[in-house]
């Protein structure tokens, strides 16, 4: 991590300034930041403490705001989780930590079943103001079950926030607004860009909206829509496609869950034509989610078919073979060029 | 490191089954209101329990479990607990609940299929709701005995749980936890030797579930769940040790499961009944009884005017709850969030128009 | 720090001693040069530096016996924190050539927002077509602001009522729409002036000698030639001089953009001229033509009036305005004497630009037309 952002996050820096940092990094400033403007927000996890987490995300925190504060908790997901229910309903704001979403299966029954639902069925006398915070998706040669990419399993439940950042600054702003949520919001993070890209993020506290889209870039030819290290290969399309006289807009969903789905309308009423892109195995996929609110909202305004860019239905492969997996550049220039000859 | 680890598990009653004292009581004994606001309490929860039953079988409320059996162990979390102590229960502690303040009528909401039973809970503001899948309430119990923890309170958590649960890796994680972090909570184990049709020596080949404790580092016992006296020390002197920052416990209470896991349930087709007779000889209520009538304390008349304020109690709860009207149908959207997202507004839209009988 | 472990040293060999170190801490060392002498339980070994480096520790001494995979020494620099527990993460290549602010709007885009309000089934479009009806004045009463046949009725019903109000299209839509954001941004400010043409030959290119003369003026006043950002209160004062010319069409107004005025050659920008010229007549002068313009000439003079204020139209900051030209009294060298005149007004945005900067400007033009063709 850079000098300044780590300066910063040890010394309490009052102030806001900017800081170049890349994703992982804003999850740590924001983490910090919060954690200085709020006594309750607490972090738990495997390795969160003294180690800084695996990735480095939580690095520092303990030297800055204590054990009491910055716990490294026993290795047991569905206690992580279930214990982060507990916190929040005495008033803490948890954010616990997922190793990786490959591990976050054994903490669903808690998500799902008590963190979704603790203010539904007590009326709101308690509630959940908890983040969980994993990072997910592939793309970094890891071994099996550490490249994940479920976020459609959490998308279809209901009393659940489902936000995936895209850049340093959106991760560094969704990730405020998420621990400032008074509801549970589960915080994937897309390991493969989490060093991929620098920017100048300002640490001056600004959440960004929940429950809305981004529009990254303008276009008027067709609208691509992405989220998490996706949007890098989608930017990387758009690109390739102005050069071929294709003006192409670009739009980060960025929360999954709840779907702002009048950003995706207004870009297609505008366009006329839809490519979806994700990472995650096609069938199920929140893109046939998008894809079935755009045939619902805007047909009227559609010139082709909603086409989705996705991943295979099968297991994320190892190693040798993700690059097959993944979703290309080409293979989004290719569905548009499909798309724009209709 | 020793090298050699022993654990003992002592086994505490302090009444015979007719309610005769085995040995020299504990001081409690000495509070006669005390005993008797138990055994008031005790009727109560038993009185409500028919009735909700009764219901479910009328068609007026959803299925339930009885509390039948579990009354004495209840009761006595529920008076040794602090007001400002936090009950995490799972499905079977009305008696508790009683006593920690939750209306009636609340109850009957909840099991009648409303979740405002759930809510404004003015007396007992943090406990949390009732948790039905298995042990998973042990995690939050942990988690709020953290909360405690981090800001220093001197407050305790009581969770309570099956002997079924024992064995879901929840139990025994939140043990382990409570252990590794010292927290201030109380494990009551009311082990009524059956997880709907598996018998306690299904559920686990060791010996006692008490001993379970050792794995997380915390001391166990075992006391008889239908003897008053044994139960209220054995969480009085848990409490005192979560108060005073020394760490937890795990206390199983030994008793039977006198009605059926649920009213969907029959459980002549696994249990015998000439065991469900002999579990009635070792009822609880009626060996507080016993002990009452012996020491002075309660007579037939005191009893007839107990069962009749009980019952009037409780019609008076199921009147206001029959009387209740269902809440509408947007309430089903609008307590998902804090506010409502815009994603959702339709979907409020077309259940605001829905009429009962008309579909939209 | 970054440490140097005892690697394998062949055949499974768990450990050695040290013999003898040959490097010592604040040393400076190279690939493959040796560090230190081991005894394993076959040999005495000796061991290369796997990179070029400053040491910064030893760990041990001779006589120590050190285990395979034990840090060995450390060369000075930044610790080998992988910053993972798995796999690979890229880093990104060259940390300070990014590192720019992240971009994005909120939400949708605008012109997205604008393209959801109107909002019809084909058949309503085709209805309205029938009746002559302009979708854009309606509001939709139906669901989400959908348009439907009723509400194309009453339009219908309304417009033969009052008579047909004719819906803007095309350029005049257009210009209503930019003077009426030019008026909402602009300060504009006018000034106005003659220029003495008597001595320009018979059948001089007007409009030439104009285009001209504005490249000569913007020479002069740079200030005038630049596009100013009125919410974030910047401009850019560009070298190339990009005309708007103002055509009058019975289809309305256009302004196609001649290119590069002041670096091209008078042949080039005449033919320049006439190409425009002919496109607009024809009107098959696509969009990109008309974009892009650093200032505006408005010959209004073709048809009468001497002076007025033209609209500025941002991002520029200033138009000119030519009037017809006509015989004035005025003084001539001492004594009155009839001149051809053509009058001048310039229009220019006072957020961008001073009145010093006008005026001078206005003297550049003034100047650059007084002279006769050939100068």
């Amino acid at each position: 991590m850079n000098a300044s952002a780590e300066n910063a996050i040890r010394h309490g820096e009052g102030a806001p300034v900017a800081h170049k940092v890349t994703l992982v990094e804003a999850v740590n400033l924001a983490l910090a930041r919060e954690m200085a403007n709020d006594d309750s927000v607490v972090v738990l996890g495997e390795d969160i403490a003294t180690n800084g987490g695996v990735f480095r995300a939580t690095v520092g925190l303990k030297e800055r705001f204590g054990y009491k504060r910055v716990m490294d908790t026993p290795l047991a997901e569905n206690l992580i989780a279930g214990t982060a229910v507990g916190m929040a309903t005495q008033g803490l704001k948890p954010v616990a930590e997922f190793q990786f979403m490959g591990f976050i299966y054994a903490g669903c029954e808690q998500i799902i079943s008590h963190a979704a639902r603790m203010r539904n069925r007590t009326r709101g006398r308690l509630h959940c103001p908890l983040v969980y915070r994993a990072p997910f998706a592939g793309g970094i040669h890891a071994p099996e079950h550490h490249s994940e990419s479920t976020e459609a399993l959490f998308a279809h439940v209901p009393g659940l926030r489902v936000v995936i950042p895209s850049s340093p600054q959106r991760a560094y702003g969704l990730l405020l607004a998420a621990i400032r949520n008074p509801d549970p919001v589960i915080f994937l993070e897309p390991k493969r860009i989490y060093r991929a890209v620098t920017q100048t993020v300002m640490d001056n506290g600004e959440a960004l909206p929940l429950d809305t889209c981004f529009t990254l870039r303008e276009g008027d030819d067709i609208t691509l829509i992405s989220w998490g290290a996706s949007i890098m290969e989608t930017l990387q399309a758009a690109d390739r496609l102005a050069e071929q006289g294709v003006s192409a807009e670009v739009i980060d969903v960025a929360t999954i869950s709840p779907l702002d789905r009048e950003t995706l309308l207004c870009s297609v009423a505008k366009t006329g034509r839809a490519v979806i892109v994700h990472e995650a195995c096609r069938n199920g996929g929140v893109g046939a989610e998008v894809a079935a609110s755009i045939a619902e909202g805007a047909f009227l305004d559609l010139q082709a078919p909603v086409v989705r860019v996705t991943g295979y239905d099968t297991v994320m492969p190892y190693y040798r073979n993700e690059q097959h997996y993944l979703p290309q550049v080409d293979d989004i220039v290719a569905a548009v060029e499909q798309v724009i000859a209709l | 490191m020793k090298d050699r680890y022993e654990l003992t598990v002592d086994y505490v009653r302090y009444l015979n089954d007719a309610g005769e004292p085995l040995d020299e009581l504990p001081a409690l004994s000495a509070d006669a209101d005390r005993l008797l606001d138990a055994y008031r309490n005790m009727v109560l929860a038993r009185t409500l329990d028919q009735k909700i039953i009764a219901l479910q079988r009328t068609g007026k409320c959803g299925t339930y479990p009885s509390v039948l059996g579990h009354e004495v162990i209840g009761t006595a979390i529920g008076q040794c607990m602090e007001r400002h102590d936090v009950f995490v229960p799972y499905y079977r502690d009305q008696a508790t609940q009683l006593l920690r303040g939750v209306p009636m009528v609340n109850m009957l909401l909840y099991w009648g299929g409303d979740e405002r039973g759930s809510a404004g809970w003015e007396l007992c503001p943090q406990d949390l709701p009732i948790s039905v899948p298995i042990a998973t309430q042990c995690c939050h119990a942990v988690g709020i005995a953290s909360a405690m923890r981090i800001r220093d309170e001197k407050r305790a958590v009581v969770v309570t749980l099956g002997d079924g649960a024992t064995s879901k890796g929840d139990f025994l994680e939140s043990v382990n936890l409570a252990g590794a972090w010292h927290l201030p909570v109380v494990f009551v184990v009311a082990n009524n030797q059956w997880a709907i049709s598996t018998p306690r020596g299904l559920q686990t080949g060791s010996e006692t579930i008490a001993q379970k404790a050792v794995s997380g580092g915390l001391p166990g016992h075992i006391v008889d769940g239908n003897d008053y006296f044994a139960v209220s020390e054995a969480v009085e002197h848990a409490l005192e040790r979560a108060h005073g920052g020394k760490g937890a416990t795990v206390i199983e209470a030994v008793t039977y499961r006198l009605g059926d896991h649920t009213t969907a349930d029959d459980a002549t087709r696994y249990r015998s009944a000439d065991e469900l007779r002999s579990a009635w000889d070792k009822d609880g209520i009626k060996r507080l009884q016993s002990y009452l009538h012996r020491a002075g304390h309660w007579d037939a008349d005191k009893e007839k005017e107990l069962q009749a304020h009980c019952r009037d109690k409780v019609d008076k709860a199921v009147h206001v709850y029959l009387e209740k009207a269902p809440e509408p149908p947007v309430a089903m959207v609008d307590y998902l969030f804090e506010t409502l997202p815009a994603a959702l507004a339709g979907q409020r839209e077309r259940l605001a128009r829905k009429v009962e009988g008309v579909r939209s | 720090m970054r440490n140097f472990k005892l690697p394998d040293l062949g055949e499974g060999l768990p450990e050695a001693e040290i013999v003898e170190w040959h490097v010592k801490v604040g040393d400076t060392v190279e690939v493959d040069q040796v560090l230190v002498s081991v005894e394993t339980a076959k040999a005495i070994v000796e061991v290369p530096s796997p990179e070029a480096g400053i040491i910064a520790r030893l760990f041990g001494e001779a006589g120590d016996i050190i285990h395979t995979g034990e840090p060995l020494l450390a060369f000075e620099g930044e610790g080998d924190d992988s910053g993972t527990v798995v796999g690979e993460l890229k880093s990104s290549q060259a940390r300070d050539g990014q590192g720019e602010a992240d971009s994005f709007i909120i939400g949708a885009a605008p012109s997205s927002k604008r393209a959801r309000a109107n909002r019809a089934t084909p058949g309503v479009r085709a209805l309205a077509e029938r009746l002559g009806i302009s979708l854009e004045n309606i509001k939709g009463s139906g669901p989400g602001g959908l348009i439907t046949n009723d509400d194309v009725h009453r339009q219908a019903s309304h417009q033969k009522q009052l008579g047909e109000a004719e819906a803007l299209r095309g350029p005049r839509r257009t210009m209503a729409k930019n003077m009426a954001l030019s008026h909402a941004q602009v300060v504009p400010v006018s000034i106005f002036e003659d220029a003495d043409i008597h001595d320009w030959e018979k059948g001089t290119d007007i409009t030439m000698r104009l285009v001209q003369g504005m490249a000569r003026a913007c020479e002069a006043s740079p200030a005038l030639n630049c596009w100013f950002d009125g919410d974030n209160l910047s401009r850019r004062l560009l070298d190339e001089v990009h005309i708007g010319i103002a055509v009058d069409t019975p289809d309305g107004l256009f302004v196609p953009v001649l290119r590069d005025v002041n670096h091209r050659s008078m042949e080039d920008l005449r033919q320049g001229l006439e190409n425009l010229r002919e496109a607009v007549a024809t009107r098959k002068i696509p969009p990109r033509e008309m974009q892009g313009a650093t200032i505006t000439l408005s010959n209004f003079g073709t048809m009468t009036g001497q002076y007025a204020n033209p609209v500025v139209s941002p991002p520029q900051v200033a138009i000119v305005g030519a009037g017809k030209i006509r015989d004035k009294v005025v003084p001539h060298k001492g004594k009155p004497a009839v001149r051809r005149i053509m009058p001048l007004s310039v229009t220019f945005d006072h957020r961008a630009a001073t009145g010093g900067e006008a005026a001078r400007f206005m003297a550049a033009l003034v100047e650059a037309l007084g002279v006769d063709s050939n100068g």
